[in-house]
C-alpha cells in the first residue's frame, strides 16, 4: 500500500517533470542542496502546537496557508485563486462570513487531493478546547467553518469582521492534512509525535528527517504544484548556537546559504559582510521606536491627579514646542548608531505595510535646528539668562524617561544634546525594563503612568491590519487611576475627529478604504506631534551571494518564497 | 684483626650538596651541604656504625654511598670499582652488590605490590631464574628473615612494623649483596621488636658474610653491633674509631658530649660520668659556621677553631679525629 | 565487595527518589512559565488554555506522581518493548514523559542526541585523558624543566581561557581564514545528520569533531594534567621509589610501574567521577559548534520552562552521578589493596 503510493508519487512526479521539461522549463531539484541556519532550532513542525517564530517558519517550508502576505504586507493568494472580498462576493455584505475557494488540482505531497475537508479539519483541530492550540487567537469570533463543496470553505463569525483574514492567512495557520492528523485532535494532539514532526503538506519541501531542536533535513516535494520548483533537491534546516555564529557561517565561512534574524551589533555585521561571501538583507515591520509626549502635567504636587487629563501640561500642550522637539532630532544618525541595517528613520507611527504608510510627514527626516529655534522664537519661547527658553515663568525643562538599554541610553544622550541646541533643558532617567513595562500598580515608574514629560519605547502590532493598533489613541484608552492605568494612549491624546475615523474603519471592509482611514489617523497623530517617531526597527537576515530569489518578508514566514530560491551560476 | 682484612668500601672526600631554589624564577640561591667532605673505609665483614644527631646527614651519606644520589664531589669505591660517576646501565649492574634497608618500613614498600613480588622484583630484573626458582628463592628469603611463606601473597599494609622491616631485609638480601646500608632499620619499631631485628641482622651477617654500614642515633645499639664507629656532625665526620676505644675514650668534644648523654650500662664503672650539655642549636647545613663546624657549640672552643677547618687525621692506630685539640 | 556494591545500590534508591522530588519542587517553584516564550501577540486566555492542556492546573503532588509513573514504570516498559519486543500491558497507548516544547517523548530526544554527545564530549574526554596523563607524568618527572613550565603555562591558559573564546579563535582560524577548499579547513558547524559509512565520511566526521573536541579537551586536559602531575610528585618523593631504585630497576620501570601505577589511583577515580559530566554535555561548546547534544537540550528545556524535559534530564544526571560515585569507590577498592569494602 505504502509502496504503491510512493511509486505513484514518483511516477506522477516524473511525468510532471518530463512534461515541464518538454515545455522548456527547468527541472525541479536542479540546484542541489541549500542550507538554512536558524540560531534558534525548530522544536516541532506544527504551528498550532508552538507559536515560536522558528517553528512557524520551519513549518512554512512544508505546510501552507490559503493566503500569504508578501514583503509589503499585501495578501497574496496561495492555495486559492483569489482573495475573497466584499466586491468579489467572497465576504458577506454584513461582514460576518468569508468564503474561500481552493485552487483546482492541488495535491498533498503524498499525492492525495487537497479538499475543503482538510481546511475544515484544521479549523476544528485548532478550535478544540482540549488541544491547547497556540493560534487560537487567529480563530477569534469564528462560530463555524463548513465545507460547501470539495473546494469551497465558508467561515462564519459571531460578529461583523471588517478584516476577516485571521484564519488561514499567513504562516501561523497553515492547512493540515485531515487524513494524517485524524487521531490527533484535542487531548491527543501532543502525542502525535510523528505527525507533528513530519506533517504532510503542499509546500515545496517534504521532511525526510526531523531532529527536534537540532536539524531538519528535507527534499523537494515531488508533487509540488509547479513542477519546475523548488530549484533545490534537498534542504537542511540547522538550528542552535547564537546569532553571531549563524551570521558567520553564511557571511564568512560559506557553510550555509541563509541565516535568520541576526540581532547583532551593526558594526560586527558589516565587518562580516565585508568578507564578500554573503549579503545582509533587512525587512521592516511595524516596530517603531518612538517618543511619547505627555499632554498632561506630571507635576508630583498634583497627587492623585498627576499625569491625568485634569491638568494640561504647562508647555507641551503648546504644539509649537512639540513640533520643535521633533524637528531638532537627526533620525538618520540615530538609526546609524543604534540599528545600522536593522533600522530606518521614520516619520510615522504606522510605517508599514506599504499601503498604510503615509508620506505626508517625511519632512521630519531632515534635522532642522534653525527651523525649530525660529518656531520657538515665534511662539514666544525666548532664551533666558542660562540659555533655556521660557515664557511667563515656565521654563522648557523636560524629564525624559525610558527603559534601561544601551541603545536607548545612547539615544537619550544624543537627543538631550540636540534639544539643548534649541534651548530646551533635559533631565534623563532610565528605568529597569521589568519595572517600566511591568504594569505594577504600586510603582510610579511604569510607562503607562508616565510620571515624566516624555518617554521613549518601541511598540508594534501583530499581522498587517492596523485597526486595533490605531485604536490605542482613542479617548477611552487614556490610562488613569480610574481604569487602573490600563490603556495604550500614553500621550493622553483625545480628539473627536480621531475617534470618528476609528469608528468608520470598524465598519469598512474595503482594504483601500481602510488604508485611507489608517493613514489619516496616522497623519493626525503626526501633525499634532503627540508622538515623535524615530526609527522603524526591522529584521536582518543574511544570504549567500550564490543564493538568488531571497525576498525578506516580515509579515509572514521569512521562508515564504523558498520555492523561488535558486543557485546563481 | 683489622689489618688482615681489606676495605670493601672506600669513601674519599664525599660531598653531597642539595641546591636551594627560590623565587618565581627559581633562581639558585645556595645549597644545603648535607654531606660536606667525608672520608672513611669499611672493611669486609665488619659493621661500621654511623651515629649523629638528627639532620646531620647520616641518611644522605648512606644514600650517596649507594649512588641513590648524583654526588657533588668525591670518590666512592665499592668492591674495587669506582662507582662515583657511574650512571644508567653501568650503575644498575652494580646494584646487586650493594643494598639498603630503609628507616621507614611502611613507606619504603610499594603499597600496591604483594610481598612476594616485592622480594622477587630484583630477581626479575637481575637474574635469569625461572619462575619456579624465583618462587623457591623468595620462600627461602622469607624463611631466612622469619616470615611465614604463606604471607607471600599479602600486601605490606597487612603486616606489623617488625614484619615489614623483615620484608625490607628479605628484599635487600634477594640479590646476595656484599654490602648493606642499614639506615636506622629499627628506629621506627617498638623496643621489644628492635632486639629481634637486630639479632636477625647479626645472624644474617654471619650467615652471608655481609658488610654493614649501620646508621643510627642510638648509641647503645651501635655499641652492641658495630665493629667501628663514626660520629657525624653537620655533614662531616668528627671522629672515627674502633668501638671499644671510642666508648672508653672519646677524643672529640662532640663525641664526649654525645656519650655523656647515654645512660651508662654500669654506673659504678671505671670513669666517673658527668653529663656534658651542649648549648645552642645545630647550625643550618645551608650555612655552616666558618672554621670547625662544631665551634659554635664546642665547650672547648679555641680561637683557631673559628677560622680554620681542623684536619682529618689519625691520632692513634685506627683512631681518626678532626679537632684542633689534637694538633 | 559484591555485598558492598549491592548495599550501596539499595541505599541509592531512596536517595534518588528524594533527589527527584527535590528537583521537581525546585522546578515547580521556579518562576517560569512554559508559555512565557511565546510571541506577545498570543493573548492571555489562549495561554491559560495551553497551560491547562499541559496539565499545569493539577496540584503539584499529582504532577509529581504522574511523572514518577511515566518515568519509573512506563519508560522502562517502553524500552523493553522497543528493544526486545516484549509487550507488557498497553504497549502503544502508554503515556510517556513528554516534552512541552517538542510534544514528543523526552527519552527519545535524549537517545537521539546521545551519538553526537558521546562523539564530541566523550571523545574530548578520552583525548584529554590520553594527553593529560603523559604530560602530567613528564611534568612531574622533570619538575621545573622547560617542559614542565610550558605544561604549566598551557594548563593555565586552558583553564583560564573560557571555551567560548578558544572556540571562537579556532573557528576564525580554521573556518574563516583558511579557504574552504583547503585541506586544513574545518567546518564550524557540526552536522548531526552526518553518517559514517565509508572512509571519506569517517574523515569528514573527524574533521567536524576536530574543533569542538579540541576546545573541550584543552579545558579538561588542563585540569587533569595538573592533577596527574601532583599525584606523581606525591609518589615520586615516597620512600618506596627509592627502594625501587635501590633494587636496581630500570628508570623506566621505576617511573612507569611503581610511581605511575600508584599515582593513577586517585586520577582514575577523578576520571570516573567526571564521566557524568560527559552526559551533561558541554553547554557552551555545543552552542558554538552547533553540536546540539544533551547540554543544548538542557538549555532549551530551561529556557522554555519545559519541566518534564528538565526534570528527566537532571534526574538522569543525578542517577549517573550517584552511579559513578559508586564506580569510583569500587575502582579505588580494586586498585588500592589497602582499601577493602565489606
Ligand atoms: N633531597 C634533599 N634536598 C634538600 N635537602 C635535603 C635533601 N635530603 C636531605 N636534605 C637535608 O640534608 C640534611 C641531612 O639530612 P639527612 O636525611 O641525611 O639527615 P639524617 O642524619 O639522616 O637525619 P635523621 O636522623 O633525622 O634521619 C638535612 O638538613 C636535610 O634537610
Ligand atoms: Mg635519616
Amino acid at each position: 500500500m505504502k509502496l504503491s503510493k510512493i511509486a505513484m508519487a514518483t511516477a506522477g512526479a516524473s511525468m510532471l517533470a518530463t512534461s515541464a521539461f518538454a515545455a522548456g522549463h527547468e527541472m525541479q531539484g536542479r540546484d542541489g542542496h541549500v542550507g538554512i541556519i536558524y540560531w534558534q532550532a525548530a522544536s516541532i513542525l506544527n504551528p498550532y502546537l508552538s507559536g515560536g517564530t522558528k517553528d512557524i517558519e520551519a513549518a512554512s517550508l512544508v505546510i501552507e496557508p490559503l493566503a500569504r502576505y508578501d514583503q509589503d504586507g499585501n495578501m497574496v493568494p496561495w492555495l486559492v485563486d483569489e482573495i475573497p472580498t466584499v466586491e468579489n462576493g467572497g465576504v458577506a455584505e454584513d461582514l460576518t462570513s468569508i468564503t474561500w475557494k481552493l485552487s483546482e488540482g492541488l495535491v498533498w505531497s503524498d499525492g492525495t487531493p487537497v479538499t475543503s475537508a482538510d481546511v475544515v479539519f484544521t479549523a476544528n483541530y485548532c478550535m478544540d478546547p482540549e488541544g491547547g492550540c497556540q493560534q487560537l487567537a487567529k480563530f477569534g469570533d469564528v462560530t463555524s467553518v463548513e465545507a460547501l463543496d470539495d473546494l469551497t470553505i465558508k467561515i462564519t463569525f459571531g460578529v461583523p469582521k471588517p478584516f476577516p483574514y485571521g484564519p488561514f492567512v499567513g504562516g501561523q495557520t497553515p492547512i493540515l492534512q485531515a487524513a494524517q492528523f485524524e487521531g490527533c485532535s484535542g487531548a491527543a494532539a501532543p502525542s502525535c509525535t510523528d505527525q507533528n514532526f513530519g506533517p504532510i503538506g503542499t509546500g515545496p519541501f517534504v521532511v525526510t528527517e526531523f531532529r527536534a531542536n537540532d536539524t531538519i533535513s528535507m527534499e523537494a516535494n515531488p508533487n509540488y504544484r509547479d513542477p519546475s520548483k523548488p530549484a533545490f533537491a534537498t534542504l537542511t534546516f540547522k538550528g542552535g548556537g547564537d546569532a553571531t555564529a549563524a551570521a558567520r557561517t553564511v557571511l564568512e565561512t560559506g557553510e550555509f546559504d541563509y541565516a535568520w534574524n541576526l540581532q547583532i551589533a551593526p558594526e560586527v555585521l558589516d565587518e562580516m559582510e565585508s568578507a564578500g561571501k554573503g549579503t545582509i538583507v533587512s525587512g521592516f515591520g511595524t516596530l517603531v521606536e518612538r517618543i511619547m509626549i505627555n499632554l498632561t502635567d506630571p507635576n508630583p504636587d498634583l497627587g492623585d491627579e498627576r499625569s491625568t487629563v485634569a491638568h494640561p501640561h504647562p508647555f507641551l500642550s503648546d504644539i509649537a514646542v512639540r513640533q520643535a522637539l521633533s524637528m531638532a532630532i537627526d533620525r538618520e544618525l540615530l538609526t546609524e548608531i543604534g540599528y545600522g541595517q536593522a533600522g530606518r528613520p521614520t516619520c510615522n507611527v504606522l510605517p508599514a505595510p506599504a499601503i498604510y504608510a503615509s508620506t505626508a510627514n517625511d519632512a521630519c527626516l531632515v534635522q532642522d535646528i534653525a527651523g525649530a529655534n525660529a518656531l520657538l522664537d515665534e511662539a514666544g519661547w525666548l532664551p533666558g539668562a542660562d540659555g533655556i527658553r521660557e515664557k511667563d515663568g515656565v521654563r522648557l525643562s523636560i524629564l525624559y524617561q525610558t527603559s534601561t538599554n544601551a541603545v536607548r541610553q545612547d539615544f537619550q544622550a544624543l537627543i538631550k544634546q540636540w534639544w539643548s541646541e534649541i534651548g530646551v533643558e533635559t533631565e534623563l532617567k532610565n528605568i529597569d525594563a521589568g519595572v517600566f513595562f511591568g504594569g505594577d500598580q504600586s510603582s510610579p515608574d511604569t510607562f503607562q503612568k508616565l510620571f515624566a514629560d516624555v518617554e521613549m519605547y518601541a511598540n508594534n502590532f501583530d499581522g498587517t491590519d492596523p485597526e486595533a493598533y490605531m485604536g490605542n489613541w482613542k479617548c477611552s484608552e487614556i490610562p488613569s487611576p480610574e481604569n487602573a492605568w490600563l490603556g495604550g494612549n500614553m500621550p493622553r491624546y483625545c480628539s473627536e475627529a480621531y475617534d470618528g475615523l476609528l469608528a468608520e474603519m470598524a465598519g469598512t471592509a474595503d482594504i483601500d478604504e481602510r488604508a485611507r482611514l489608517a493613514k489619516a489617523m496616522n497623519d493626525m497623530l503626526m501633525q499634532e506631534y503627540v508622538i515623535i517617531p524615530l526609527v522603524d526597527r526591522g529584521r536582518v537576515s543574511a544570504h549567500a551571494n550564490t543564493l538568488e530569489g531571497v525576498v525578506l518578508n516580515t509579515w509572514d514566514s521569512e521562508l515564504w518564497n523558498v520555492a523561488d530560491w535558486s543557485r546563481a551560476d | 684483626m683489622l689489618d688482615g682484612t681489606k676495605p670493601l668500601v672506600r669513601v674519599d672526600d664525599l660531598k653531597m650538596h642539595f641546591p636551594i631554589f627560590k623565587g618565581v624564577l627559581r633562581r639558585r640561591v645556595g645549597e644545603v651541604k648535607a654531606v660536606d667532605g667525608v672520608s672513611f673505609e669499611i672493611y669486609e665483614g665488619e659493621t661500621l656504625g654511623l651515629v649523629g644527631e638528627s639532620g646531620c646527614g647520616k641518611s644522605t651519606v648512606g644514600r650517596a654511598l649507594l649512588r641513590l644520589y648524583d654526588i657533588t664531589d668525591g670518590h666512592i669505591e665499592i668492591d674495587g670499582s669506582d662507582i662515583s660517576t657511574l650512571s644508567g646501565e653501568a650503575l644498575r649492574d652494580m646494584r646487586p652488590r650493594m643494598q639498603m634497608i630503609f628507616q621507614d618500613p611502611q613507606a619504603s614498600l610499594n603499597p600496591r605490590m604483594t610481598v612476594g613480588s616485592i622480594i622477587a622484583e630484583p630477581l626479575d630484573e637481575h637474574t635469569n631464574l625461572t619462575r619456579k626458582e624465583k618462587r623457591e628463592k623468595v620462600a627461602k628469603l622469607m624463611d631466612a628473615v622469619g616470615l611465614a611463606r604463606r604471607f607471600a601473597d599479602r600486601y605490606p599494609h597487612e603486616f606489623s612494623g617488625g614484619q615489614r622491616q623483615r620484608i625490607g631485609i628479605a628484599r635487600a638480601l634477594a640479590l646476595n649483596p656484599k654490602f648493606i646500608v642499614c639506615d636506622e632499620p629499627i628506629a621506627a619499631l617498638d623496643v621489644s621488636i628492635q632486639a629481634q631485628v637486630v639479632n636477625l641482622l647479626e645472624d644474617l651477617q654471619q650467615e652471608f658474610g655481609l658488610t654493614y654500614l649501620f646508621i643510627s642515633h642510638d648509641l647503645s645499639m651501635v655499641r652492641h653491633l658495630a665493629t667501628r664507629v663514626a660520629v657525624m656532625y653537620l655533614g662531616k665526620i668528627a671522629e672515627l674509631a674502633p668501638r671499644d676505644a671510642l666508648y672508653a675514650d672519646p677524643k672529640h668534644p662532640y663525641t664526649q658530649a654525645l656519650l655523656s648523654a647515654v645512660p651508662h650500662p654500669d654506673p659504678a664503672g671505671d670513669r666517673q660520668h658527668e653529663r656534658i650539655i651542649l648549648k645552642g642549636d645545630v647550625p643550618s647545613p645551608a650555612n655552616p659556621p666558618k672554621g670547625c663546624n662544631f665551634c659554635t657549640r664546642c665547650p672547648k672552643v679555641m680561637e683557631i677553631c673559628r677560622s680554620e677547618t681542623p684536619e682529618w687525621r689519625e691520632v692513634d692506630a685506627g683512631r681518626f679525629v678532626a679537632c684542633h685539640l689534637y694538633n | 565487595m559484591l555485598n558492598y556494591t549491592i548495599r550501596r545500590l539499595i541505599f541509592a534508591i531512596p536517595t534518588l527518589l528524594f533527589i527527584s522530588f527535590i528537583i521537581f519542587i525546585i522546578l515547580d517553584m521556579a518562576p517560569n512559565d512554559p508559555t512565557g516564550n511565546l510571541p506577545l501577540t498570543i493573548p492571555p486566555e489562549v495561554r491559560q488554555k495551553i497551560r491547562e492542556s499541559l496539565g499545569l492546573d493539577a496540584p503539584m503532588y499529582i504532577r509529581y506522581l504522574l511523572w514518577c509513573n511515566q518515568f519509573f514504570i512506563n519508560e522502562p516498559l517502553n524500552m523493553l518493548h522497543q528493544w526486545f519486543g516484549w509487550c507488557i500491558g498497553d504497549c502503544e497507548g502508554r503515556l510517556r514523559v513528554e516534552s512541552w516544547i517538542t510534544r514528543s517523548p523526552v527519552v527519545d530526544s535524549i537517545v537521539e542526541r546521545m551519538p553526537q554527545t558521546l562523539w564530541v564530549v566523550g571523545m574530548s574526554y578520552v583525548v584529554s585523558i590520553l594527553v593529560a596523563v603523559p604530560i602530567g607524568v613528564i611534568s612531574a618527572y622533570k619538575q621545573y624543566s622547560w617542559f614542565d613550565q610550558a605544561g604549566t603555562l598551557v594548563s593555565m591558559i586552558g583553564f583560564a581561557v573560557p571555551t567560548f573564546f578558544t572556540g571562537l579563535v579556532l573557528q576564525i582560524v580554521f573556518s574563516t581564514m583558511i579557504p574552504s577548499d583547503h585541506w586544513a579547513w574545518l567546518p564550524s558547524k557540526y552536522n548531526t545528520l552526518h553518517e559514517v559509512t565509508d572512509w571519506q565520511s569517517f574523515v569528514y566526521q573527524m574533521r567536524q569533531m576536530a574543533m569542538p573536541v579540541t576546545v573541550l579537551a584543552l579545558y579538561n586536559m588542563a585540569q587533569l594534567s595538573r592533577f596527574m602531575r601532583a599525584s606523581m610528585l606525591d609518589n615520586l618523593s615516597q620512600d618506596y621509589v627509592r627502594t625501587a631504585r635501590a633494587k636496581g630497576l630500570r628508570e623506566r620501570t621505576v617511573v612507569l610501574v611503581h610511581v605511575l601505577r600508584n599515582s593513577l589511583i586517585p586520577v582514575v577515580t577523578v576520571i570516573a567521577l567526571g564521566v557524568p559530566t560527559i552526559f551533561g554535555g558541554a553547554i557552551i561548546t555545543e552552542q558554538i559548534f552547533g553540536v546540539n547534544g544533551l547540554g543544548a537540550l538542557l538549555i532549551i528545556g530551561i529556557q522554555g520552562a519545559d519541566i518534564p524535559l528538565v526534570q528527566t534530564l537532571t534526574f538522569i544526571f543525578a542517577v549517573l552521578i550517584v552511579l559513578f560515585n559508586l564506580i569510583a569507590d569500587i575502582l579505588y577498592g580494586l586498585l588500592d589493596p589497602r582499601i577493602r569494602y565489606e
